[in-house]
């Protein structure tokens, strides 16, 4: 018998390994964008379990705009990131704070 | 094991005989095949020179383009699925809704379309 | 155990052992076929629970394009991607003790919502009653939540545009071909007759 506790560990172990992924590839923006995608999986799988034994679809319905916003946030990111690769030739993301373009 | 799930179980079975066929080929290829590796035979070759550079070349930004396009428009179709499944069994007044509702979100994505158009990202140069 | 718990542990590990991969990975082209292999797991967990439709999007949308679209932009930028990986052991130990302990954390908050909060009521998933899954989420989306799903409609058309706004750069000198134009033209704008008198030339 798989149990709501179960689900709700792998999605917080998915969270953790995205948070750490933003950790430890600073420098590499690839990577964490990648992190936030797992972190909103994780989110994801934390709405569903829940809507299903919660016997109630809504969680379903926010789980998709969740998944609507991210693919949007991974195309505008990337497309950021195309433009500061464009600009600076390199996407160390620590000179990102120089805000002149 | 309930119904809904065995309604998978030919997924499965496909991954299944799909993941003992690969590893067989692998294994097979591992075992089987004659193997007498060499410097020169395991270099790239390149017409007879040195590789010049890296075998990874740089991608077109256009090739990006056209996968955000098909994103969004892949993100409208899933959105309307259920629409399709549902809109002619909801009652009367809430299926007028969900048509003016759906009709609205494909107005929205035309939208972007004609700018889209417009701009030019669809050609490629 | 049963086939479901099998199924269960089997996608619960890979997913997570992928993630690890994904974070950990020295060549980001591995990393983004890792992401594809935690997405098709995750499908398989949310079929595993009942919810169809959204395995099956995650399969589409992600797999089919934002993994594609990870994949277009590590190969289109040509970047030294040894020099992005400093600092990742430096890194690595605060990194680490943060996640265990945010780990532990919301295993233990998980644990307790489940078995004390509102989902302690029901002990089993719903099992699938007579509408389908994708039909239970369109009953309730085009009518409850219209303002919402036209929001999201929204956020997809500013996603298009903004991305063709920041990525869009048209090359100068490049000739493109005017097609209404080309279909258009007709003898009697493209060409001239014009009549010349003996030795007198063509006039500029």
């Amino acid at each position: 018998m798989i149990t709501l506790p179960m689900y709700l560990t792998v999605a917080a172990a998915l969270f953790t390994i995205g948070v750490l992924g933003i950790f430890v590839n600073r420098k590499n923006i690839i990577v964490i964008l990648m992190s936030i995608e797992l972190i909103l999986l994780a989110v994801n799988i934390n709405l569903v379990a829940f809507s299903v034994y919660l016997h109630d679809v809504v969680g379903q319905i926010f789980a998709l705009f969740v998944l609507t916003v991210a693919a949007a946030e991974a195309a505008v990111g990337l497309a950021i990131l195309v433009t500061f690769f464009r600009n600076r030739g390199d996407i160390a993301v620590d000179d990102a704070n120089l805000m002149k373009g | 094991m309930n119904a809904f799930l065995l309604q998978y179980l030919p997924i499965v079975i496909f991954l299944g005989i799909a993941l003992v066929i690969g590893v067989a080929f692998l294994v097979a290829a591992a075992v089987i095949a004659p193997k007498a590796p060499d410097p020169e035979k395991l270099s790239a070759y390149e017409c007879g020179f040195n590789a010049f550079d890296d075998a990874r070349m740089k991608f077109d930004v256009r090739f990006y383009l056209v996968s955000i396009l098909f994103i969004v428009f892949d993100l409208e179709v899933a959105l309307l699925f259920p629409w399709a499944v549902t809109l002619t069994k909801l009652p009367h007044g809430d299926q007028v809704v969900a048509f003016a509702t759906g009709v609205l979100f494909l107005a929205d994505v035309t939208l972007g379309y004609i700018y889209v158009w417009k701009r030019g990202a669809l050609e490629w140069e | 155990m049963s086939l479901q718990a099998v199924a269960f542990y089997l996608m619960a590990l890979v997913s997570v052992v992928s993630a690890l991969l994904v974070v950990s990975a020295k060549n980001p082209v591995h990393s983004v076929l890792y992401l594809i292999t935690v997405f098709f797991s995750a499908a398989g967990l949310f079929v595993l629970m009942g919810a169809e439709f959204l395995a099956m999007l995650l399969v589409v949308v992600y797999v089919g394009a934002v993994a594609v679209l990870f994949l277009f932009v590590v190969m289109m930028l040509d970047v030294d991607f040894v020099a992005l990986r400093q600092g990742f052991a430096r890194y690595l130990p605060i990194g680490g003790a943060i996640g265990v302990i945010l780990l532990v954390e919301m295993v233990l908050v998980a644990t307790a919502v489940a078995e004390h909060g509102a989902a302690a009521k029901y002990a089993a998933p719903l099992a699938a009653g007579e509408i389908s899954n994708t039909e239970a989420i369109g009953r309730v989306l085009y009518t409850d939540y219209l303002y919402l799903f036209e929001a999201a409609g929204l956020v997809l058309l500013v996603a298009m545009i903004g991305a063709l706004v920041l990525t869009l750069r048209h090359r100068p000198g490049v000739k493109r071909q005017n097609i209404a134009a080309q279909v258009g033209r007709t003898p009697a704008k493209g060409m001239e007759i014009v009549q010349i008198k003996d030795g007198a030339g063509i006039p500029e």
